[in-house]
């Protein structure tokens, strides 16, 4: 078995992996990296693309959005938004599509509740006062 | 003595308060769950992020890049320094909210002209105490069209912040970004904290394993460190930014659940102290209508 290092790739929802690999293939900003154990300190940012990392002989596929990556010689990083196996991928989209567009709507709903919560408690206490002061 | 009706009314507003105070603090566990659940998923990432980037600085060789860009021209007091602070939308969460903005107002004084601090406040609370404070004495800038709530942190909602907040600091309209947040340090204590988001620091010594500074080696960026820095740090930034924001989040409902239930126990013990006097009252009534029988009786009988 060929030289391994140790691979981290954490998501902002979760740690996505972390262990020994053999080879990791990413898609940086200028084309295809390839990285081995003992390659040289490397910091480079990933946009969103491909990654694939070699684990016993066997390939892994993964889609990265937006991150970055710290290589050293017997360790590697991988910081990004979101990353998903090939399998998760299409509910995971869905997802985020209605998390959009319910985060639009919560925007928007939280202010308005809020001025209109204000605006009930404020006629409230006025009819208060003004019982409370001219009907006794 | 208050007369029995006077208690029983009280016991009974106190039982309506009961209701509300409980069925908030079993909301508020249940909001709390999901957010520890979401906390834990993004710490890693958080803690993760500032080690690595601290470690990048440490190997970055010199660049001409703006976010680096420290503008020591610019003297201390005339230095436009920008503050997000999150805040929560709602009231009734104790001391939540109002930590956090003594906090803040602490930093403000702190700094060398108020006048030159520009607030990003999150949530409606913060929003409302700043924008009410600066109405009263003109003091500061509260960015008016910065509306963001704090409710269920997004990826989407930070990279909107973050972009805000570099574009600013590209223009030069902020020369120093900090995020003030709410940081959840163990379930029963939370503190007030700062980061620096800009400008960035590149350190050109660190310390060797025998404690001694020594030249840290570069690592080579690819393509080049400006490039990759372009893409870095406002990766940098969103990613602190969502992070602050779940972690606020979560303080936000532990504090509230905290509240809540102190608010009911307080009620059931007020309850408590209150059947206990309605008890006395309505004992000190017999009693004396016994008496009033009685002597009554007795008069009748001496005559």
């Amino acid at each position: 078995m060929a030289k391994t290092f140790h691979l981290e790739i954490i998501a902002t929802d979760r740690v996505f992996f972390s262990g020994e690999v053999e080879h990791l293939v990413i898609t940086a900003i200028d084309g295809l990296i390839g990285i081995m154990a003992g390659h040289e300190p490397l910091v480079t940012s990933l946009p969103t693309g491909e990654l694939k990392y070699l684990v016993d002989g066997e390939w892994k596929y993964a889609a990265i959005s937006e991150g970055f990556i710290q290589v050293m010689p017997d360790s590697s990083i991988i910081l990004a938004d979101t990353c998903e196996l090939p399998e998760e991928i299409d509910i995971k989209r869905a997802q985020e599509a209605r998390e959009r567009a319910e985060e639009r709507l919560r925007q928007k709903q939280s202010i308005k509740e809020y001025y209109e919560t204000q605006a009930a408690l404020n006629r409230a206490m006025n009819r208060l006062k003004i019982s409370q002061k001219h009907f006794k | 003595m208050p007369n029995m009706r006077e208690i029983r009314e009280r016991i009974g507003s106190i039982q309506q308060i009961l209701k509300i105070t409980n069925a908030m603090y079993l909301m508020s566990s249940s909001k709390l769950k999901k957010a520890r659940k979401s906390l834990e998923c993004t710490e890693p990432y958080f803690y993760k992020l500032q080690s690595t980037i601290e470690s990048v600085l440490e190997h970055t060789p010199h660049t001409r890049q703006q976010y680096f860009d420290r503008r020591e021209d610019i003297p201390e007091d005339k230095r436009k320094k920008g503050y997000i602070v999150i805040t929560g939308d709602k009231g009734l969460c104790g001391s939540y909210n109002h930590n956090v903005l003594k906090y803040t107002e602490q930093k403000l004084k702190e700094a060398a002209d108020i006048d030159n601090c520009y607030l990003f406040v999150m949530g409606q609370v913060g929003r409302m105490y700043f924008q009410r404070r600066i109405q009263n004495d003109k003091k500061g800038y509260v960015d008016g069209e910065f509306l963001y709530t704090t409710q269920n942190p997004t990826l989407y909602r930070a990279r909107e912040i973050a972009e805000q907040v570099l574009e600013k600091f590209e223009k030069h309209e902020l020369d120093e970004v900090y995020v003030i947040y709410t940081d959840m340090v163990n379930s029963s204590l939370q503190e007030p904290r700062t980061l620096r988001l800009l400008p960035f620091e590149r350190k050109h010594f660190g310390k060797a394993a025998d404690g001694t500074m020594k030249k840290l080696p570069k690592a080579s960026f690819m393509p080049s460190p400006e490039e990759v820095m372009n893409y870095l740090i406002p990766q940098y930034a969103k990613g602190i930014i969502y992070g602050a924001m779940v972690e606020a989040f979560c303080c936000e409902q532990q504090s509230r659940m905290t509240a809540m239930d102190a608010a009911t126990n307080s009620a059931k013990d007020m309850i408590k102290d209150l059947s206990l006097m309605y008890n006395r009252a309505r004992q000190a009534a017999i009693t004396q209508e016994i008496t009033e029988v009685c002597g009554g009786a007795a008069s009748i009988n001496e005559e």
